[in-house]
């Protein structure tokens, strides 16, 4: 082994064959080029010529330089250089690679894979086995364990290994390592993460282990150690983001995004850390409506899980239940009690109206009741102890709290009788709104100028009225009260919920009090049961995406998921069922997040470059280039011909190196061969089995009347996923509508408004005349389906069939299209001049043709006709043959030639 | 050489020597040509076609009266013909190895053209009516529709016999012996010695032949295009050359060439003959109007009748 920096060469003793380079030279120094030979007769006139000069013709000394260059090209090249090679291991023993595989290993995962790759290239070099260790807990022992593999076994496993979305845990790798079998003298390469675990000594033991087995080195990458977010703290002014680093000492600048429930992002916050600090708390600059809707923040460039932080469904939606007996009437525009509260909460919020007893069994946050809410027996005490559990209540005043002093579910005591302001028999005025006092929750919002209360209901002067007073007008008196309740509110409004009292529920200042309110509500009481199991919804991987459950990940109880940890039977995500969600984060579960404290080295990502075939690729380059030249001085290339042969070898290798270009649209030959040999007539597969049988029951009565009675030479029918399948192969299609198939992709839709353009035929089949009945002209739930399906599809308007339409005249004379059912009306495109030749690419019927169509092996009609008569189903087959013959022919039959000979057929 | 190939010259010919009229060869000594042909000379004699009425008179041989002309008149009639003489033309077309060259693939070999000329000319003077032979063929010279036919076949016969064997006799003209005052019209490239060919000529001039040299030559023979490093060699076992710089001896080559085709020249015009020369990227046609010229022209210096 030679090495001279980074190249090393494997086989060094071939280079010693560079010492004859220079006897080479001399050689071909001798050897000039051998002429070219040339027929002469008169060469008697040449021999009495005699050269004036004639100087030893020798090899021009540049095509010696270049053959010297091939052979030492080739010399090199035999010599197997190796860039970057790292050759040998200091031990005898195998090679153990031990792979950090956590979270945190996400990041530059693909470089690590490499480093990996890079040692076990080096392993299979030397003849060593290799050992694969990782260092995250999984929730079954890796089939490859502790045992040494062959190179080459070692490699397809290392190709399969994916990170982990948990911290990894080195103690216990420490104790598998200790309780495995290991053979001594081994080569132990640590490929750390570069995050320490929650003690240092745990690293240090760990290090130890693996020292114990022979040579330990110790390798991280040449990277910044990832970013991890803590869970995010909601409080009156916003949201906020927290991102923890490993190393103060920097400021470091972090962009964050905030993504809904389905990935859309809401909006991205820019922060930074300051130079000593550990923790950054980065406000994410969200309107409170979005700030709800937050379900996911990550850190925008590191794709780690640690990057993400997931927050509870609900987290900022809140379910609100409004109490109500009569939504419908509550409801009522304007007017309804509930009315401005909806329109107020709901575009935030989860909100249901429904009785008070049923709103109780549900998981709520806030409890709103109107002064038209009714208390049934045992009511008060149930809610009473939902407050004390941490839910709020919100009430409002009206004339029957007005009236009704002694309820016990209020923040304050309420005198009997209202405060009438401005009325007829009042001196005052209406009264203002006074600015929030700061330690109200309202604190901060700006309070418009024209909000007027005109009545209210007024507190018993108590000693703590002023600690409980939320919002008050500019007299003093307390507007809105509030009092903590166990671990829960009790809200009041002094005024009533619609605009009777006061023009505060139509106000903007309405929205934003309301949305404070349910921001201020503890959460989610859930009155379910804490031990119901929640069950993995959606799982982060180690790259820091959300995916369906890894198949180790187990449901948690409802009470423990706060202090459950991450891991293999909990990965980080979203417990729980839909739109409940709750998140299990993985910043819980490394606590300690600090840099490795073992000294490793700093891993180049670079791999060993074999350079051999490259050097013999270029040798091959020079040689063709040799011969060109070879060939030219001997004059048997003109100087265009070996442009031209030079071309082509260029062009040659070019395409010989060139990936082989993807075909666009790979369909297997025998396909198109056997859907091309001859005309197949072609139905959508719609997914229910009944509805694709009937088409392929019916396509095959009509194909089998076609090759009765016409020339027309069909195949069998074929079924069509207009999603996969090449439809440019088929001059019909028919697609029955039915509710149970799904919606055509984009790209589906693309390929069919393509076929339609270049001529192809659907013959959309609503079959739902039986349910029209035989009134006719209006179109049946079918035809809705039909919309809803083809959104984007280029349909052209439509028009129900002329009398004279070719579709009547193709084969048979037609006057009506009855099917299975009879009296629907065939649509047809109006025809666009000369687009498509004017024949209609699109055909909607509703009359079940296939039904009709529809026969056994033996001929035998499937389904019955109504009304009925097998009148009416030759009337049908003569329809299908009609549209088989207008979607072959176009509109050949509206010619004036045929006119004649139709007139005649008609006896006119 | 393959018969189909021969069909080609032979069908080239008849089309080249279509295009030039049916050639007359200048008749010398009229007086003194024995052999009758088609050869018109505008003057009552023996021969074939009719010339003129003529009233008899005493002395006139009767067996010579045209007797249906004579009944439509009181007077007797002789019928003359028209004195017609046949001249003969021997050919010789030069079949050795230095003829097959061509040092273009897109260029016809010399042989092939020197095949084609012979024929050419062939054709016309039979259709002329003079009497035509090849040279060497051992054959009468004949005359009649068939003559070019048996020509073509005889030529055929001996460019294959010459392909075969390689002996140098194909590149001079064979010693046969000629009657006096025919044509003898030699094509070839003329790359022998002109020694050699001295002996011909002079051989042919002795009998009072009339002659004409056509020199076939490839443009590659006359320019000498070669570059670089070039090994010359002979076809007819002449040896073989080695030109370092073939580049550097061309306006040398061009001088001996030019120095050969004078001597060439001499040799001729010392025999009265003429020479003309044909290079294969020209046209066939030009090098057959060139000879047809000399071989119609009368070269005698006066002509007694």
């Amino acid at each position: 082994m030679l090495t001279l920096g980074s190249l090393t060469f494997a086989a060094p003793w071939l280079l010693a064959a560079l010492a004859v380079l220079p006897i080479l030279w001399w050689l071909l120094r001798l050897t000039p080029p051998s002429p070219r030979r040339v027929l002469f007769p008169p060469i008697r006139l040449l021999f009495r010529l005699r050269p004036k000069e004639e100087t030893p013709h020798r090899t021009p000394w540049w095509l010696i330089l270049l053959r010297l260059i091939i052979a030492a090209l080739v010399i090199a090249g035999l010599a197997q250089p190796l860039w970057n090679a790292n050759f040998g291991f200091p031990r005898t023993g195998p090679v153990m690679i031990v792979l950090d595989d956590g979270w945190a290993a996400a990041h530059g995962w693909e470089q690590r894979k490499e480093a990996a790759q890079a040692l076990i290239d080096r392993a299979s070099r030397n003849d060593r086995q290799v050992i694969l260790a990782t260092t995250a807990p999984q929730a079954s022992a890796p089939n490859f364990g502790l045992t040494p593999m062959p190179a080459a076994t070692a490699a397809t496993q290392l190709a399969a290994m994916e990170p982990s979305p948990w911290p990894t845990d080195r103690s216990a790798a420490a104790e598998r390592l200790d309780k495995a079998d290991l053979p001594a003298n081994l080569n132990v390469f640590w490929l750390s993460d570069g995050i320490g675990s929650q003690k240092a000594d745990i690293d240090s033991a760990f290090s130890d282990a693996l020292q114990k087995h022979g040579m330990l080195d110790v390798m991280s990458l040449k990277l910044d150690l990832p970013l991890m977010l803590l869970p995010p703290e909601r409080d009156p002014n916003g949201l906020w983001a927290k991102v923890e680093r490993t190393q103060v000492g920097v400021v470091q600048p972090v962009r964050l995004r905030a993504l809904d429930r389905d990935g859309r992002t809401l909006g991205i916050s820019e922060g930074s850390f300051r130079t000593d600090e550990r923790v950054a708390r980065v406000k994410m600059d969200l309107p409170v409506e979005l700030a709800n809707r937050v379900s996911r923040i990550a850190l925008e460039n590191g794709a780690t899980a640690g990057a993400v932080t997931l927050l509870d469904d609900g987290g900022g939606r809140k379910p609100i239940g409004l109490v109500t007996d009569n939504a419908a009437l509550a409801r009522q525009p304007m007017l309804g009690e509930i009315y401005f509260i909806e329109r107020a909460l709901a575009p935030n919020h989860e909100v249901r109206a429904d009785r008070l007893q049923t709103l109780l069994k549900q998981e709520l946050a806030v409890i709103v009741l109107t002064d038209h809410s009714n208390f049934a027996d045992g009511d008060r005490p149930a809610l009473k102890k939902w407050v004390e559990r941490g839910g709020m209540v919100v009430r409002f005043a009206g004339e029957k709290l007005a009236d009704d002093a002694n309820d016990d579910l209020l923040p304050v005591r309420i005198r009997a009788g209202d405060r009438t302001l401005g009325g007829a028999l009042s001196w005052t005025e209406p009264a203002h709104l006074a600015a929030f006092p700061n330690s109200s929750p309202f604190a901060g919002l700006k309070v418009p100028k024209d909000v007027e209360i005109g009545r209210q209901v007024l507190a018993e002067p108590d000693i703590d009225l002023g600690n409980k007073t939320w919002a008050r007008l500019t007299d003093g008196t307390p507007l809105v009260t509030g009092e903590r309740m166990g671990d829960g509110f009790s809200v009041l409004f002094h005024v009533g919920s619609t605009a009777d009292w006061s023009n505060l529920p139509i106000s903007g200042l309405f929205v934003e009090m309301l949305d404070r309110l349910v921001m201020t509500a503890s959460g989610i009481v859930a009155n379910a049961d804490e031990n119901r199991p929640l069950a993995p919804a959606q799982t982060l991987n180690a790259f820091g995406q959300l995916t369906t459950p890894i198949a180790s990940a187990v449901a948690i109880v409802a009470k423990n998921l706060s202090t459950t940890r991450a891991g293999p039977q909990h990965p980080p995500g979203f417990y729980g069922p839909d739109n409940q969600h709750r998140a299990l984060n993985l910043a819980p579960s490394q606590p300690v997040f600090t840099s490795l404290a073992i000294p490793a080295r700093q891993l180049a990502a670079d791999r060993t470059l074999e350079l051999g075939p490259s050097l013999f690729l270029i040798a091959f380059l020079l040689l063709i280039a040799d011969m060109l030249i070879a060939l030219a001085l001997r004059g048997l290339l003109r100087r265009r011909g070996a442009l031209a042969t030079a071309g082509a070898a260029a062009i040659a290798l070019c395409l010989v190196s060139m990936p082989r270009p993807s075909d666009a649209q790979q369909i297997p030959d025998q396909d198109v061969l056997a859907a091309t040999e001859t005309t197949h007539l072609a139905f959508v597969r719609t997914g229910v089995p009944q509805v694709d049988a009937t088409s392929k029951a019916g396509l095959y009565g009509l194909t089998q009347t076609l090759l009765r009675r016409t020339s027309v030479d069909v195949g069998d029918p074929v079924m069509i996923d207009v999603e996969a399948d090449e439809l440019s192969f088929y001059p019909f299609l028919y697609w029955p509508v039915t509710a149970g198939q799904h919606t055509p992709s984009p790209q589906a839709i693309e390929k069919l408004n393509k076929y339609l353009a270049v001529g192809g035929m659907i013959f959309f089949d609503t079959a739902d005349q039986n349910l029209v009945g035989m009134s006719g002209a209006d179109m049946g739930p079918g035809a809705q389906r039909l919309m809803e399906l083809t959104p984007g599809l280029d349909v052209p308007r439509l028009m129900p069939i002329p009398p004279d339409h070719v579709l009547t005249k193709s084969f048979y004379l037609l006057r009506d299209f009855p099917g299975r059912w009879i009296g629907g009306t065939i649509w047809v495109e109006v025809p666009r001049g000369r687009v498509n030749d004017g024949v209609s690419g699109i055909l909607v019927g509703s009359n079940d043709y296939a039904g009709a169509w529809a026969t056994d092996e033996l001929g035998q009609p499937l389904f019955p006709v109504t009304p009925g008569g097998e009148r009416q189903r030759e009337m049908a087959y003569r329809f299908g043959v009609n549209i088989v013959m207008y979607a072959l022919t176009g509109n050949y039959k509206s010619d004036q030639v045929h006119v004649p000979a139709i007139l005649e057929r008609l006896g006119q | 050489m393959a018969t189909a190939t021969f069909d080609k010259a032979r069908y080239q010919a008849a089309e080249i020597a279509e295009r030039v009229p049916p050639l007359l060869l200048a008749a010398r000594r009229i007086a003194a040509t024995i052999e009758q042909g088609v050869h018109g000379r505008r003057r009552v004699g023996r021969g074939e076609a009719f010339w003129q009425f003529r009233q008899y008179y005493p002395g006139d041989e009767l067996r010579r009266l045209d007797w249906r002309q004579s009944a439509k008149s009181d007077r007797l009639f002789l019928r003359q013909m028209e004195w017609s003489a046949a001249q003969t033309a021997f050919l010789w077309c030069d079949l050795s190895a230095s003829m097959r060259f061509a040092s273009k693939r897109d260029l016809p070999g010399k042989l092939e053209t020197a095949q084609v000329l012979t024929l050419a000319l062939a054709g016309a003077m039979s259709r002329a009516g003079e009497r035509v032979a090849l040279l060497g063929s051992g054959e009468r010279p004949s005359a009649g529709r068939f003559v070019l036919e048996s020509i073509a076949h005889r030529l055929a016969h001996l460019s294959g016999q010459a392909e075969t064997s390689s002996e140098q006799k194909f590149s001079i003209p064979p010693p046969a012996y000629l009657p006096a005052h025919s044509h003898v019209v030699l094509i070839s490239d003329f790359l022998a010695p002109p020694e050699e060919l001295k002996a011909a000529i002079n051989r042919f001039a002795g009998t009072d032949c009339r002659g004409h040299l056509i020199q076939v030559l490839d443009p590659a023979e006359l320019d000498l295009p070669y570059m670089g490093r070039v090994r010359f060699e002979g076809v007819e076992g002449e040896g073989d050359l080695l030109m370092s710089r073939a580049e550097n001896v061309r306006e040398d080559y061009k001088t001996e060439l030019a120095n050969h085709w004078d001597s060439l020249r001499q040799l001729a015009q010392s025999a009265g003959w003429s020479v003309s020369r044909h290079v294969t990227d020209q046209s066939a046609a030009k090098s057959l109007l060139e000879a047809y010229q000399w071989l119609s022209a009368d070269h005698r210096p006066a002509v007694r009748q």
